[in-house]
C-alpha cells in the first residue's frame, strides 16, 4: 500500500479527515488540512493523533514514552517494513521477527492498539495477503495479530477478510488409502 | 544532576554514524551515556531490531534515533520534527546508498543527493539553523549526518550549508564527543550490519527527472557484456568447433554399469481410484519425467519406474459401490491413469501396478526376511468395529476428535489428524464415529503384526545422516521432525481380502497394510521390467546406483522413514533413497483443487482443452512449487505461453531458420567469429552451465529460467547485429550477416537439446526442421559446440508455437472454475447443462429463481426427490449425492416462496421470462457462431470441434425454449 493509501485510511480509522495527501515534487508526503501543510510520513501521523479524540489516539499519546515507542514503530515502517516487504529476502526476515516479536505480546507498544500497530498493519498488508496457508501457519503469531486487527471495522474499512483458515490440498500418496 | 544514575545506554555497531548522532543528542540534552559497541549477532542483542538501540534509564528501548531525540527534546515544535525525519527518511538513504561498496551502490543517489543539499543550502540561507534562529535536534541530526565520510569536502556553490556546518563543528558540545569518537571512524557502510533489511538500501531514493531513468538502462545492458572476462571468450572461442559426439543407443533393457553414472528414478505411486490433477501429475510423474529425459540426454543409465497403487479398502468400497469386483475396479482406473501420462508424454520405462505376481513374491519374501532378523512381533490390538456396518473400520473410516493436547479437532481422521498433522490411532480418537453411518463403532480385540521401528532406528539414524545432502529441504525438515517425535511401532496387516496375503501361520486372512506394500512397488516394478532387477535394486559391490523419488511432501515419511526402515531391517544391501525431491502443493487459481466441487483441471481435462501436451508440460515445470506452494492460473499460462515460448524462444528460432532458408538457401553459412560472437557465445555458456547445474539437482524452474536466457540473449544479438540490413549491403557486410545466421541456426540446435527434457515432441519437430538429431548433453563440459557445421542443410522452417488468446483462456477459466457433475465427469456449466443432465434439472438450471409456476416446482421437486434417492441407495459417497440434495433444497425453498406469492404474478412472470432468455440464448448464438467461423479459418480441428458442440447446444436449447426448430439443427429432435 502506497503511502498516500495508508495516511487516507489512518485518517479514517482515527475518524478525523485526511484532507488533502499527495507528493510533493521532492516526492515527500505532505497533507493539507484547513489550509495548513505538514510533510513526512510519521509527522502526519503525529498530527493526525493530536486531531483525534479516538481510542487508538489517545493511547497513542498516552505518555512521552509511549509517544517515543510508537514513533519508533512508524519510523520502522517507512524505513524497514514497506521497502522491505517487497524484497525476497527482507520480507521473510520481517515476517520472523515480526512473529517472533508477537509472541509474548498482543500489541507492538503496550497492552493496547496504537498508531504503531496501524502503520505496520498497512505496511506489510500486501505481504501477508501473498503469503499461502503454509506461511501463515508459520507465522501464527503475527497472523493472529493481522487477524485480529483486520476484525475492527475501523482499520478494514469495508476491505476483504484476509483468510487465515488452513487446511490443504491431500490425497495424492502412496498408499493414502482414503 | 540528580538522575545521573543509571545512565542511559546506548548499543550500537562499529562506525555507525547513527551512534554517533546519539552521543550528540545525550551530550546536548546533558545526559551521561554509555556506549558499547556491539554486533547484531551478539548475545546481547538477540532482541534487537535495529542498531543502534537506546536503553533509557526507565529500561525503555529505543532503535529510532529521532523517537530519541523527540524523547529528549519534546517541545522543538512541528518544523523540527519535518526536519527530523527528513534527515532519516530522505537523506541518510540516499547517503548510505551513494556511498555504498560496488554493486550496491546506486547510481541514481548522487542526482538526489544534490537536490537535497541543494535544498538544506537554500533553507540555511533563509535562517541561520534549520527550524529559526536557535539550534535544535534537527540542526544536530543533519550535521551528524553530513559530517563523516567527508560528504561536504570539494563541494561548491553551498556557501550557507559550509558555514552553518562550520558554526555547529565549533560548539563545545560537538567538539567533546569528537573527542571520543573521530569522524574517521565513521561510515554509512556500516549501515549494512546495523539490522536483517539490508541496511538503508531498499528506501527508495526518488529520482525526479524521467531522462535519468532512461539513461540508467542503457548502461546496465552495456555492463552485463563488460563482465564477461578473457577466459570466457577463450573457452566460447576453443569450444565452438564441431565434436563428435558417438551416438548412444539405448539399449532394450537398462541395467546398471560399472563406472558409470546409473540413476534409478521412482515417482509417488498415484492411488489407482483418484483421478490425477495437475498439482498430482507436476508434483510427482511429471517432474520425474523431466528430470528422467534429462538424465538421458545427458548419457546416464537411466531407469524410470512407476504404477498405480491398487491395495486397500478404498478400492473394495468402490467395488462394493459399483458392483464389480476390486480387480476389475482396477483394471478400469488403471487405463485411465495410462491414458492420461501418455498423453502428457511421460516416458516411463515401465509402468506397472501393485496388484501383479510379482508385487506378492516381493513383498512376501521381504516380509519373510524382516521376520527372521526379529523386527517384527505379534501385538493384540483394539480395533474399532462398526456394529452397523458389519466390518472392521480402515482408520480413514473412523472420525472423531484429535486427542492430541492442545488440539481437540472434531473431524481428525483415525489415521492423521488435518488439523495439527500429528498421527492418530483410531483407537485413540475421543467420541468416534463411523464415517460412513456416523454411529459409535465398538472395540474388538484382534492379533496384529508389528514393524518394530524403535529397533531399526539407530541403524537409519545413521543412513539419513549419510544420505540426507541429496534430499531437497522439505524433505529433511519433515523427516527429521519425525525422527525428533522418536518412532513408534507399526501395524502392518489389516483384516481385508483385497490386499496380499500375510505369509504367516496364523495370520492367513490378513494382508498387508500399504506401508509394507506400496513402496515395494518399486521393485517389484522393476522386477517386472526385467527379471535382473537386483542389479538395481540389490547392486553388486562396484556398482554404483543413484536413486531419486520424486513424490509431493505428504508422501515424505513414507520414503524417509517407513520404507528405508524396513528395507534396513531386511539387511540385503538394498538400493537407499539418495535423493528425496519433494515438491510443496500446487493451488488452482489461488484456491485448492477439488474433485467434488469440479474446480480445477484433472488429467484428462488437459486434453480436452486442445493445449498441445508440451505447452502443458513447459508451463507446469516452471509454475513447479519448488520451496514454496505455487499456483495455477490461467492467465499466467497464456502469459507463458504467448511472451516465453511464442515471443522469445519461438521467434527467435523461427527467425533464425527462416533467414538461413531465404538467404542462404537452406545452407548454414561460413562462420567467422568476432568479438560480439565470442561475448554472446560466453554469455550462452553462463546459462548453459546454469541449466546443467540446475537439472543436475532436478530444480526445473530454474532450467526453464536459463534456457529462455539464451533464446534472449539470442534475440537481442539479432535485434543489434540486424543481418536483414547487412545483407543488402556490401560482400563485406553480406559475410557478417552469414556468420549471424550459421551462429544463430547452431543456438536454435543448442535450444532444441535444452527444451527436450521440458517439451519432447516440440523438441522433435525442431530438430526436424533443423535437419539434425538430438547431441548428447555434456555435463562436464557445458559449452556450446557447432552443432550444425557450414554447408548443413536444414529443413523447412515453421512456427513453433501458437498464440493463446485472452477469449479462449477466459473461457477455459469459466469452464473449470465451477460445478462438476460426479455422476458422469461432464461439467455443468450455463452452455451445457441442459443437454448432459436428465430433464430434472432443467427448470431449475434453465430458469431464473423464483419465476415458476406452483405446478411446475411441485413436479421438479418430486424429480429431484427421486433422483436423490436413487443416488443415496446406489453410492455412499457423499461427495456424490449432496449437490444434488442441495438443488433438492433449493426447489424445496423456491416453492414454499411460489406458494406464497400472489398467483396473478406467478403466473404472468413465465412468458416474459421466456421471451427474455429466448433473446439472450438468440444472441449468444450469434456470439458463438461468430467464434466458431474464426477459429475455423484459423485451423486446427481440436480447438473449434468444441466451440462447435457449444453452439449446437445453445441452438438446441433455444429450440426447446421456443418450441421451433432451428434451422439446419435437425438432430435435435
Amino acid at each position: 500500500m502506497c503511502e498516500v493509501d495508508t495516511i487516507t485510511k489512518i485518517a479514517n480509522s482515527l475518524g478525523v479527515p485526511p484532507g488533502e495527501v499527495k507528493l510533493n515534487s521532492e516526492k515527500i508526503i505532505t497533507r493539507t488540512n484547513n489550509s495548513k501543510t505538514v510533510s513526512g510520513f510519521a509527522t502526519i501521523l503525529n498530527t493526525l493523533a493530536q486531531e483525534s479524540e479516538s481510542e487508538i489516539a489517545r493511547n497513542s499519546t498516552a505518555s512521552r514514552e509511549i509517544s517515543a515507542d510508537v514513533y519508533q514503530w512508524i519510523e520502522f515502517a517507512v524505513l524497514y517494513a514497506a521497502p522491505g516487504s517487497k524484497d525476497k529476502h527482507v520480507s521473510q526476515q520481517l515476517l520472523r521477527d515480526f512473529n517472533k516479536l508477537f509472541s509474548t505480546k498482543s500489541y507492538l507498544v503496550g497492552y493496547f492498539i496504537t498508531l504503531a500497530d496501524l502503520a505496520i498493519f498497512y505496511s506489510i498488508y500486501n505481504l501477508v495477503k501473498s503469503l499461502s496457508p503454509v506461511d501463515k501457519e508459520n507465522y501464527l503469531n503475527l497472523s493472529r495479530w493481522f487477524d485480529h486487527l483486520q476484525q475492527r471495522p475501523e482499520i478494514r474499512q469495508g476491505g476483504n477478510v484476509l483468510n487465515f483458515t488452513t487446511i490443504y490440498l491431500h490425497g495424492w500418496a502412496t498408499g493414502t488409502h482414503i | 544532576m540528580l538522575d545521573k544514575i543509571p545512565n542511559m545506554k546506548i548499543y550500537t555497531n562499529e562506525g555507525n554514524p547513527f551512534g554517533f548522532k546519539l552521543q550528540l543528542l545525550a551530550k546536548f540534552a546533558n545526559k551521561p551515556v554509555e556506549v558499547f559497541k556491539v554486533a547484531l549477532n551478539d548475545p546481547i542483542c538477540k532482541d534487537f531490531l535495529v542498531l543502534p538501540t537506546v536503553e533509557l534509564k526507565n529500561g525503555l528501548k529505543l532503535f529510532s534515533t529521532d523517537a530519541v531525540a523527540k524523547y529528549l527534546f519534546p517541545d522543538e515544535g512541528a518544523l523540527r520534527d519535518e526536519w527530523l525525519e527528513w534527515s532519516t527518511v530522505n537523506l541518510a538513504p540516499a547517503l548510505a546508498q551513494h556511498l555504498a561498496s560496488g554493486h550496491r551502490a546506486n547510481p541514481d543517489a548522487l542526482p538526489v543527493l544534490n537536490l537535497l543539499v541543494r535544498k538544506l543550502d537554500d533553507r540555511l540561507a533563509e535562517s541561520p539553523f534549520l527550524t529559526g534562529d536557535k539550534l535544535t535536534a534537527a540542526d544536530i541530526a543533519v550535521w551528524s549526518l553530513l559530517a563523516p565520510d567527508g560528504t561536504l569536502k570539494g563541494a561548491q556553490n553551498i556557501e550557507y550549508l559550509k558555514a552553518w556546518y562550520r558554526k555547529v563543528t565549533a560548539l563545545p558540545e560537538v567538539q567533546a564527543v569528537l573527542a571520543e569518537t573521530p569522524l574517521a571512524g565513521l561510515t554509512f557502510t556500516s549501515l549494512l550490519n546495523s539490522n536483517r533489511y539490508g541496511g538503508l538500501s531498499l528506501v527508495p531514493v526518488h529520482v525526479h527527472s524521467v531522462s535519468e531513468s532512461e539513461k540508467l538502462l542503457a548502461e546496465t545492458a552495456g555492463s552485463l557484456s563488460d563482465t564477461v572476462t578473457e577466459d570466457e571468450l577463450n573457452n566460447a572461442r576453443n569450444s565452438f568447433v564441431q565434436v563428435s559426439v558417438p551416438q548412444r543407443i539405448e539399449p532394450r533393457t537398462v541395467l546398471p554399469k560399472v563406472g558409470e553414472r546409473n540413476v534409478l528414478i521412482t515417482s509417488a505411486l498415484p492411488y489407482v481410484n483418484n483421478v490425477p490433477h495437475l498439482g498430482n501429475i507436476i508434483g510427482c510423474v511429471l517432474s520425474a519425467d523431466i528430470f528422467a529425459r534429462y538424465s538421458r540426454a545427458a548419457g546416464y543409465n537411466t531407469l524410470f519406474i512407476c504404477g498405480t497403487d491398487e491395495y486397500g479398502t478404498a478400492t473394495e468400497n468402490k467395488a462394493l459401490a459399483e458392483n464389480l469386483t476390486p480387480k476389475q475396479i482396477c483394471d478400469k482406473y488403471f487405463d485411465l491413469h495410462n491414458s492420461i501420462y501418455r498423453w502428457f508424454g511421460i516416458g516411463f520405462d515401465f509402468f506397472g501396478r501393485t496388484s501383479s505376481s510379482q508385487q506378492t513374491e516381493i513383498v512376501q519374501e521381504a516380509f519373510n526376511d524382516v521376520y527372521k532378523n526379529g523386527y517384527i512381533f505379534t501385538e493384540s490390538v483394539e480395533q474399532l468395529m462398526c456394529v452397523k456396518c458389519d466390518r472392521f473400520l480402515a482408520d480413514r473410516f473412523v472420525e472423531g476428535t484429535c486427542p492430541h493436547l492442545g488440539c481437540g479437532y472434531e473431524d481428525a481422521r483415525g489415521d492423521q489428524c488435518d488439523k495439527c498433522g500429528k498421527l492418530v490411532n483410531a483407537t485413540e480418537l475421543i467420541r468416534p464415529r463411523c464415517k460412513t453411518c456416523s454411529s459409535a463403532p465398538v472395540v474388538r480385540s484382534t492379533e496384529q503384526l508389528f514393524l518394530d521401528l524403535p529397533k531399526i532406528e539407530p541403524q537409519l539414524r545413521a543412513w539419513m545422516e549419510s544420505s540426507e545432502m541429496g534430499w531437497t529441504n522439505n524433505a529433511r525438515v519433515i523427516a527429521r521432525s519425525w525422527l525428533r517425535e522418536g518412532l513408534k511401532a507399526r501395524c502392518i496387516t489389516r483384516d481385508l481380502k483385497w490386499g496380499i496375503p500375510v505369509p504367516l501361520a496364523g495370520f492367513e486372512n490378513k494382508v498387508f497394510y500399504v506401508w509394507f506394500d506400496a513402496p515395494y512397488g518399486y521393485i517389484s516394478m522393476t522386477k517386472h521390467y526385467t527379471s535382473e532387477y537386483k542389479q538395481w535394486w540389490i547392486p553388486a559391490k562396484d556398482v554404483k546406483v543413484e536413486l531419486f523419488q520424486f513424490m509431493a511432501k505428504d508422501n515424505v515419511p513414507f520414503h524417509s522413514v517407513v520404507f528405508p526402515s524396513s528395507l534396513l531391517a531386511t539387511n540385503k544391501g538394498h538400493t537407499m533413497v539418495t535423493n528425496i525431491m519433494a515438491t510443496e502443493y500446487l493451488n488452482y487459481e489461488d484456491g485448492k483443487f477439488s474433485k467434488s466441487r469440479g474446480i480445477g483441471v484433472f488429467g484428462n481435462d488437459a486434453q480436452e482443452t486442445g493445449i498441445p501436451a508440451d505447452i502443458w508440460r513447459f508451463y507446469l515445470a516452471s509454475a513447479r512449487p519448488e520451496g514454496q506452494d505455487s499456483s495455477f492460473s490461467w492467465n499466467d499460462l497464456a502469459a507463458r505461453n504467448n511472451s516465453d515460448l511464442l515471443n522469445n524462444l519461438g521467434n527467435f528460432v523461427n527467425r533464425a531458420l527462416v533467414f538461413c532458408e531465404k538467404n542462404f538457401n537452406s545452407i548454414v553459412p561460413t562462420m567467422t567469429l568476432t568479438k560480439d560472437e565470442l561475448v554472446l557465445l560466453a554469455l550462452i555458456n553462463r546459462e548453459v552451465r546454469g541449466y546443467i547445474n540446475s537439472l543436475e539437482k532436478a530444480k526445473l524452474r530454474d532450467g526453464i529460467r536459463h534456457m529462455l536466457s539464451i533464446s534472449r540473449h539470442g534475440n537481442g544479438y539479432m535485434q543489434a547485429q540486424q543481418p536483414w540490413v547487412l545483407l543488402k549491403g556490401t560482400e563485406e557486410q553480406k559475410a557478417r550477416a552469414a556468420t549471424i545466421i550459421g551462429v544463430c541456426a547452431n543456438i536454435a540446435a543448442l535450444l532444441a537439446d535444452l527444451m527436450l527434457p521440458y517439451m519432447p515432441t516440440i523438441a522433435r519437430t525442431l530438430f526436424a526442421q533443423l535437419n539434425t538429431k538430438q547431441t548428447q548433453l555434456n555435463p562436464d563440459k557445458p559449452f556450446i559446440n557447432i552443432f550444425l557445421p557450414t554447408g548443413h542443410k536444414i529443413g523447412k522452417p515453421a512456427p513453433l508455437f501458437t498464440k493463446l488468446e485472452q477469449s479462449f483462456i477466459d473461457e477455459l477459466k469459466k469452464k473449470f472454475g465451477g460445478v462438476q457433475d460426479q455422476s458422469n465427469g461432464n461439467k455443468v456449466t450455463p452452455a451445457n447443462a441442459p443437454q448432459t443432465n436428465t430433464i430434472t434439472a432443467k427448470p431449475a438450471a434453465s430458469l431464473p429463481n423464483g419465476t415458476q409456476t406452483v405446478a411446475q416446482l411441485e413436479e421438479a421437486v418430486r424429480l429431484q426427490g427421486e433422483k436423490v434417492r436413487q443416488l443415496k441407495a446406489s453410492t455412499k459417497d457423499k461427495a456424490v449425492w449432496q449437490p444434488e440434495v442441495n438443488v433438492l433444497l433449493d426447489l424445496k425453498k423456491q416453492l414454499t416462496a411460489a406458494q406464497a406469492a400472489p398467483p396473478a404474478a406467478v403466473a404472468s412472470a413465465p412468458a416474459v421470462v421466456d421471451n427474455a432468455k429466448a433473446k439472450e440464448l438468440e444472441e449468444r448464438i450469434t456470439q458463438q457462431g461468430e467464434k466458431v467461423r474464426q477459429l475455423k479459418a484459423a485451423g486446427d480441428a481440436s480447438v473449434w470441434k468444441p466451440e462447435v458442440e457449444v453452439l449446437l447446444k445453445l441452438k438446441g436449447e433455444l429450440a426447446t425454449l421456443t418450441g421451433a426448430p432451428q434451422g439446419k439443427n435437425k438432430k435435435k429432435k
